[in-house]
Parts: structure tokens; C-alpha cells; sequence
């Protein structure tokens, strides 16, 4: 990929660029963000089908659970029945018979959109409807190939979503359902699933307002972010003030119906003061985060109410020009967020609760760690691997190399994880379980495996993209003192001495990549290891022996 | 004591053909008994090679190996009970042994035979629906069905009103076939291209090709006893087969 040198400056320059974009955008802002939860507008009459009346008084005994559940939900407070939902044309290509009705299992975003219109378009043009789409071309190389393909309907469609195969005797192939994956490709062609976050059959708005809601995919080392939501002053606030939430409340406006702390919803989806809520999840996040450099990102509104992300260190792309979507499709450009746009409705939802100068604040330390690991870890990585696959020193074939892993992990674990830690305030998730690790990573195997891979010519390929970089510039103070691993200098030289000391200061030398050789996993630096560990207890020694004079 | 004046034409050769008649009828009785009884065996219908695709997935079915260890044959369920029912039955069935042996599409081989599945289920379903699903009740009575789950006696005693077994109960023993209302003929040729590693398209080929119009593309591979006196509304040509909705129960 190719990695832009994101010298972090295109901020002020987008925003003198084109104040007619922010007259376009304040009405984009109107178009696409009605102002307020929205009431189904369907008329009644459109729903209680006859035919679903009778559906409870089976399933009470056949499948209690889903019944009961049925039976506490504002779907039956409201006279919504099961044919209301899975009702189906019996041309359909997942259509059943059951019971005498024409059904359909999946009830999909399209058919909960019948009556949830504006959530149904929100989704439906979000980052979470792409789920499948983003990673479906990276699945044979990791899941099918790393493992095996039962994998992928046990792991990454159970999150991105499957691609759900209606066999030709009208069954749902097992390897693609039961799935509730975000980003699901329905029978009847609409991407997404409701049921990931509103639990079906009680479709509670309470539970889909926690933070559990987000829990099943959105943990573990790639993005944990329950992990760090919990570990945050917003998460521990939440865990301790979760009766005063007002969860269950009709509507939920973060400073009107409840102020205690925000969850996942509250920022990411929430309507808070004037900012409306939205089912278009991504729509307030200006930074990709989980990519092996983030970038700024557009959000382009397409005429066919689809969203598109581009980078915004390109120009935006012109209203009404013909863009190409993840699935290959094309569709003309409406109006075009930039990330600075992004951000302040992200920010807007901070000011329920905290000034300007915090929230800007707290941004800027944000924004600081994702420009630190982009500039030093991101981008030279990127452009490590890049000359080593040009060079044909890495077969293109991906997780063949131990160095792939090594790669894949700095950004797509370590790295998102530094990222989305500092995101959202979990100074453990930013520091030891995020840009620590990255750090450690890049040192002790990526640069030494790189290295190594490269042969003779890692000075070329490897080092010249760290050689000279500021924050690599540290690797030259090679004879300095040492308290955090518990060497010190000896006490500045006598005069006489001074030979002796100039030898120690080079001893150390191969030290200061000590932490390299330990995690190295092959013989070779090992046995670097060992000799630096004599070179240590040489110098050790010596300075033992000197002291006293 | 009365005494019987036998009429005058019983003559001793009326009297005669009148006891041989009835002896060889009761003979008569009793062969077809044996008849119906020997071609309602499994062994008798996978006489056939065409039968044998309908046995592999039986004898993976609850109804082959039951716990119980009792095993309903093929007749058990597709042939009528009583010697009336059962002889209609089979000589009904005779058209399928007809097409088996003369008809133009080879129903042994597989890919043919997947591919005129759905009809004979269509034709299977009928069958039972018209009959109450009397052969089902040989064995299961619904006052008696318990089930291991706690409601499924509850369930068949309060929730089956105007039903019968097979409206519920159908894809338990044979491969799994859909409705017939949502049937549809393009995706299970592709299913069985796909499942026999056919060229695209031979599915219609085979469909066309080999069936004339003639031919009622019904009740083949299912079990050829199981003959299906009208249900089979003699369908187009098998290619465009299907989408009739079944009538009866069905609809609603």
C-alpha cells in the first residue's frame, strides 16, 4: 500500500479551501441527519398481519424463549405479530412454507425497514453494512489459508457478517447461518443485521443502549474496545452510576434524558443536544483507525443514499461525480463531510458534559498519538514491506514469513489498539497493551526480521526508512545512562582513566538492542544475546572494579 | 326342521362353478394379500436402481433406525392400509413401473433422478394430505405422543386442529425438498449441477431433453408404490415445471 507522508497539516488547509462546502455540508447535515429519534411513520394498519395472530399460541410451547420475549416487547405492546417481520413472497429465494404461511427465517434490515425507514438508510450506508464487504478479499488469506474456512463462519462472519447461500432445495447452507454479523449479505441483497445489536425477539432499546451491545465484536486485541471503554473514566462512571442511565427512556438525549456517562451509543450514534442520533455508526469518527496508516477520512454521501470513505489528503471528490463503491458498483457523489466536519459532530457530543478548550484538548492528545504512530511505526512499516515485496525478498503470498505476522500485528492488533485506547481514554489500552507493544514490536522483531529478510540490503530497504527520522534518533545515544534497566555509567572518569571509560561507553553498544535479541525468535540473535549479556557482565565488571578507585 | 328347496337352476354345474368361483376367489383373497404385502417391501421397490436414492436417505431416517426398533417399510407409509386401498395403490403405481421401464428419462441415473425429486414429493405430499395421513396413524396416534421435549404433547393436542401429520411433519425421511408453493425449478437445477459437478445448464437439458411432454414427471423416485391416483395434475414439460400452488391446506 502506499504509504502518504501524512505530515499532519491538511487541516487548516481544507478548511480555507472551499466555505462553499460548508454551506453544502450544513445541509448535508440537515438531509442526512434528521433532528430528531424518529417515530415509525407507517400507519398502523400496515401492520398486526392476520396471518401472525395465531403464531404465539405454537411457539409458546415450541419455542418458549422467543415467545416470552416476544411477549415483553414494545413489537407486541405495539401490535407487531411474527408474519409482520418474516413474512415473504413466496418468490422470494429464502421464501418457506410453515404452517401454511409463506415465510422467510432472516428477517433483514430491509424488512425491518418497512417501518424503521430512516435507521434501515442510516445502516444501510454505514461502515458497519460494509463489514463483509471491507474484509472479504482478506478472509481466504487469513481464515481459509492460516486455518481453515469452518473458521470463517465460526470467526470473522460472526462479526463482518456472512454471505448468506439459500441452497436450491431452499434451505439456509449451514456455513453461511446462523449468523448475525453487522455487515451480512442478506438473501433478498440488503447488507446488515439488526438483530447484531437489538437482540432478538425482545428488540429492547435499553439493552441496545449498553455497551454490551458492542461487546461481541468490538473486543479482544484487534479493537477492544469494551476493554478499554471499561478501563476509561466514562466507563467506570457508567459502571457505577448505571441506574441513573434512564436506559429504558422513550427517547435518549445525552444531557437531556440522562447525564450519568456515555456509552458507546452516546458518541458514536447518540443524539445529544443538537446533534441527532443515527444508525450510521461510523458517520462521526474522522480517522480511520484500524489500517496500517490512518488517514483523515472524507465521508461521501452517495445519490444512492450509500456512504463512501476516501482519504483527505486528496482533493474531495466533485458533486456529482461517479465514484466506485467497496462492492464495485458505482453511484454519483451528493455531498462530501470532511474529517474536520466529522469531528465537530463528535466533539459536539463532548460539550454536553465538557467545555471547548477540554474537549479540544482532549483531541489534540488524540489526534497526537494517531500522527505519532502513523509517522514513526505506520508509515516507515508500510514502506518496509513495500521494498521488500518489491524487491522479491517476500514472496507476495501473504503469512508465508514469520515477518507478515510480525507486520500484520504491529498495525492490525497493536497498533488499532494503541489507536482506539487513546480514542477513548484508556491510558493502559494507549500505553501498555497499545503503543508499547508497537514500540517493542517494531525494535525488537519487526526491524531485526526486516533486517534479516533483507540481508545485504537492509540498509537500502530497511534502515534508511528509520535512519535520520526523529523518532528514531534516539537509537544513536548509545552510551547513556540506563536507571530503568538498571545500569548506570560509572561515575565520571579520572582524567587517567579516561581510555578505559571510552571503552566502556562502546561496550554497551549492542545492548541498547538487547530487548531485541530477547524477543527475536531465532538462534542467531540468541546467541547475539548471549554475547551481549557478556559484553554487560564484562562492563559490569569492570565498572565493579573501577568504583572503589 | 326346514328344509332348503335349492331353486331350480341350481344345477349340480351352478352349484359346482358356484363353489370353485368362491374358493378361487378366496384364493384370489389371499393372493392379494401376499401381493400387496410382497410389493410393499423394502426389498420389492429397491428392485429398481431408481428406488435406491429414495432408500439411501430412509435408511438414515428415524423410521429406519428408530430407537424403538420398530421400522416402517416403504409401504408402511405409502401404501394404504386394507386390501381394497393397497391393490388400487399398486395397481395405480404400475404407471410409474411403466415409465420406469419405458418411459424416455433414465431415472437411474442420479443427476435425472435428483431432478425430478420435488414432483414426486409434490405428489407424495398429496398423496398423504388427501388420505388424512392415514399411514402415518398405522403407528402414531396423536392422543399418545408424548415427545421428549416438555410441550410436544401439549402441542399436539391443542395446535393441530385442521391439520395432519404430513403438513407439518414432511422432509423427515426422504431428502429434503421445499414446498411446493416456493419451489423454485432454477435453484434446484443449479443445486444438483452443482452437487453432480454438472456443466451449467445440463440440469434443463436432462429436464427437457429426455421428458417429453407426455411424460407426468411425477411421483418417480419417491417410492413407486406410492402411486397418486389424481394429485398429479399431469405438469408441463419438467423443465418449467413447479409454482402450482397447492391447493388445500396450503393455502391461507
Amino acid at each position: 500500500m502506499k504509504a502518504s507522508p501524512n505530515r499532519s497539516r491538511p487541516r487548516p488547509h481544507s478548511r480555507r479551501q472551499n466555505p462553499a462546502a460548508w454551506l453544502l455540508l450544513a445541509l448535508c447535515a440537515l438531509l442526512a441527519l434528521p433532528a430528531a429519534a424518529e417515530k415509525v411513520k407507517l400507519d398502523p394498519s400496515e401492520w398486526g398481519h392476520p396471518a401472525g395472530e395465531n403464531c404465539a399460541s405454537c411457539h409458546e410451547k415450541a419455542s418458549p424463549g422467543i415467545a416470552e420475549q416476544w411477549h415483553q416487547s414494545a413489537h407486541k405492546s405495539a401490535g407487531v405479530n411474527c408474519m409482520d417481520c418474516h413474512q415473504a413472497d413466496a418468490a422470494d429465494v429464502d421464501a418457506i412454507e410453515h404452517e401454511g404461511h409463506v415465510i422467510a427465517t432472516i428477517v433483514s434490515p430491509k424488512d425491518c425497514g418497512r417501518c424503521h425507514e430512516k435507521e434501515y438508510r442510516e445502516q444501510e450506508g454505514s461502515v458497519h453494512a460494509e463489514a463483509y464487504a471491507i474484509i472479504k478479499d482478506r478472509v481466504p488469506a487469513l481464515a481459509h489459508n492460516v486455518t481453515g474456512p469452518e473458521m470463517q463462519a465460526a470467526g470473522c462472519d460472526q462479526c463482518h457478517g456472512s454471505r448468506v447461500k439459500v441452497r436450491g432445495d431452499g434451505t439456509l447452507d449451514p456455513a453461511t447461518w446462523p449468523n448475525s454479523g453487522i455487515g451480512r449479505i442478506n438473501p433478498d441483497g440488503s447488507k446488515g443485521s439488526c438483530s447484531s445489536c437489538h437482540g432478538r425477539h425482545s428488540f429492547s432499546k435499553a439493552q441496545a443502549r449498553e455497551p454490551s451491545a458492542c461487546v461481541r465484536c468490538h473486543s479482544g486485541p484487534d479493537s477492544p474496545d469494551k476493554e478499554i471503554f471499561e478501563a476509561s473514566k466514562h466507563g467506570m462512571i457508567y459502571a457505577a452510576q448505571r441506574d441513573a442511565m434512564n436506559l429504558h427512556a422513550d427517547t435518549w438525549v445525552a444531557g437531556k434524558d440522562y447525564t450519568a456517562a456515555p456509552t458507546c451509543v452516546t458518541c458514536h450514534m447518540g443524539a445529544a443536544g443538537k446533534v441527532p442520533a443515527t444508525h450510521d455508526v461510523g458517520m462521526r469518527n474522522a480517522w480511520s483507525l484500524n489500517t496500517p496508516v490512518s488517514q483523515r477520512q472524507y465521508l461521501v454521501v452517495l445519490d444512492d443514499g450509500s456512504k463512501l470513505e476516501l482519504p483527505a489528503d486528496a482533493k474531495p471528490p466533485k458533486r456529482g461525480s461517479e465514484l466506485t463503491k467497496a462492492d464495485g458498483s458505482t453511484a454519483k457523489v451528493k455531498v462530501v463531510a470532511t474529517p474536520e466536519r466529522r469531528r465537530l459532530v463528535m466533539s459536539t457530543v463532548c460539550l454536553e458534559c465538557h467545555s471547548k478548550t477540554m474537549t479540544e484538548g482532549f483531541m489534540r492528545q488524540f489526534d497526537d498519538v494517531v500522527e505519532l504512530y502513523n509517522s514513526k511505526f505506520g508509515e516507515p512499516a508500510a514502506a518496509i514491506m513495500a521494498g521488500l515485496y518489491d524487491a522479491g525478498l517476500l514472496t507476495p503470498l501473504p503469512f508465508d514469513e514469520p515477518l507478515e505476522y510480525t507486520y500484520w500485528e504491529l498495525w492490525h492488533d497493536e497498533g488499532a489498539r494503541a489507536r482506539h485506547g487513546a480514542s477513548m481514554m484508556s491510558p493502559n489500552h494507549a500505553w501498555w497493551e497499545g503503543m508499547y507493544l508497537v514500540g517493542r514490536n517494531f525494535y525488537s522483531r519487526f526491524l531485526p526480521e526486516a533486517r534479516a529478510v533483507a540481508g545485504e540490503q537492509a540498509a537500502a530497504l530497511v534502515d534508511a526508512h528509520i535512519d535520520g527520522a526523529e523518532g528514531h534518533a534516539w537509537l544513536a545515544n548509545q552510551g547513556e545512562g540506563n536507571p530503568i534497566l538498571g545500569w548506570m555509567p560509572p561515575p565520571q572518569p579520572e582524567p587517567a582513566a579516561s581510555a578505559d571509560a571510552d571503552a566502556e561507553s562502546t561496550a554497551p553498544a549492542p545492548d541498547s538492542q538487547e530487548p531485541a535479541a530477547e524477543h527475536a525468535p531465532d538462534a542467531g540473535s540468541a546467541a547475539v544475546d548471549a554475547e551481549d549479556a557478556a559484553a554487560v557482565a564484562d562492563a559490569g565488571d569492570t565498572a565493579t572494579e573501577e568504583t572503589p578507585q | 326342521m326346514i328344509k332348503l328347496q335349492a331353486p331350480a337352476f341350481i344345477t349340480r354345474h351352478v352349484l359346482f362353478a358356484l363353489v370353485a368361483g368362491g374358493l378361487g376367489g378366496v384364493a384370489f383373497m389371499f393372493f392379494l394379500l401376499e401381493f400387496d404385502h410382497y410389493t410393499s417391501s423394502n426389498e420389492f421397490c429397491t428392485t429398481c436402481h431408481s428406488m435406491t436414492y429414495a432408500d439411501d436417505s430412509y435408511q438414515q431416517s428415524a423410521h429406519y433406525n428408530s430407537a424403538s426398533g420398530v421400522r416402517a417399510s416403504c409401504g408402511d407409509c405409502h401404501v394404504s392400509e386394507g386390501i381394497v386401498m393397497a391393490t388400487y395403490d399398486h395397481v395405480i403405481g404400475t404407471k410409474d413401473l411403466i415409465k420406469q421401464v419405458f418411459g424416455k428419462a433414465d431415472y437411474d441415473d442420479p443427476a435425472v433422478n435428483l431432478l425430478h425429486l420435488p414432483d414426486a414429493a409434490f405428489a407424495a405430499r398429496e398423496w398423504f394430505r388427501k388420505r388424512d395421513s392415514a399411514t402415518c396413524k398405522r403407528c402414531h396416534a396423536l392422543d399418545a405422543i408424548q415427545g421428549t421435549r416438555a410441550n410436544t404433547a401439549a402441542i399436539h393436542q391443542e395446535e393441530t386442529d385442521g391439520k395432519t401429520c404430513i403438513d407439518c411433519h414432511m422432509n423427515l425421511v426422504h431428502r429434503h425438498v421445499p414446498s411446493e408453493q416456493t419451489f423454485k425449478r432454477e435453484a434446484w437445477n443449479a443445486m444438483v449441477e452443482e452437487e453432480l459437478d454438472l456443466a451449467p445448464g445440463t440440469a434443463a437439458r436432462l429436464l427437457s431433453g429426455e421428458d417429453g411432454p407426455e411424460q407426468v414427471a411425477a411421483s418417480e423416485p419417491q417410492a413407486e408404490p406410492t402411486a397418486e391416483p389424481e394429485s398429479a395434475p399431469a405438469p408441463a414439460p419438467a423443465a418449467k415445471l413447479a409454482e402450482e400452488p397447492v391447493a388445500g391446506s396450503s393455502a391461507n
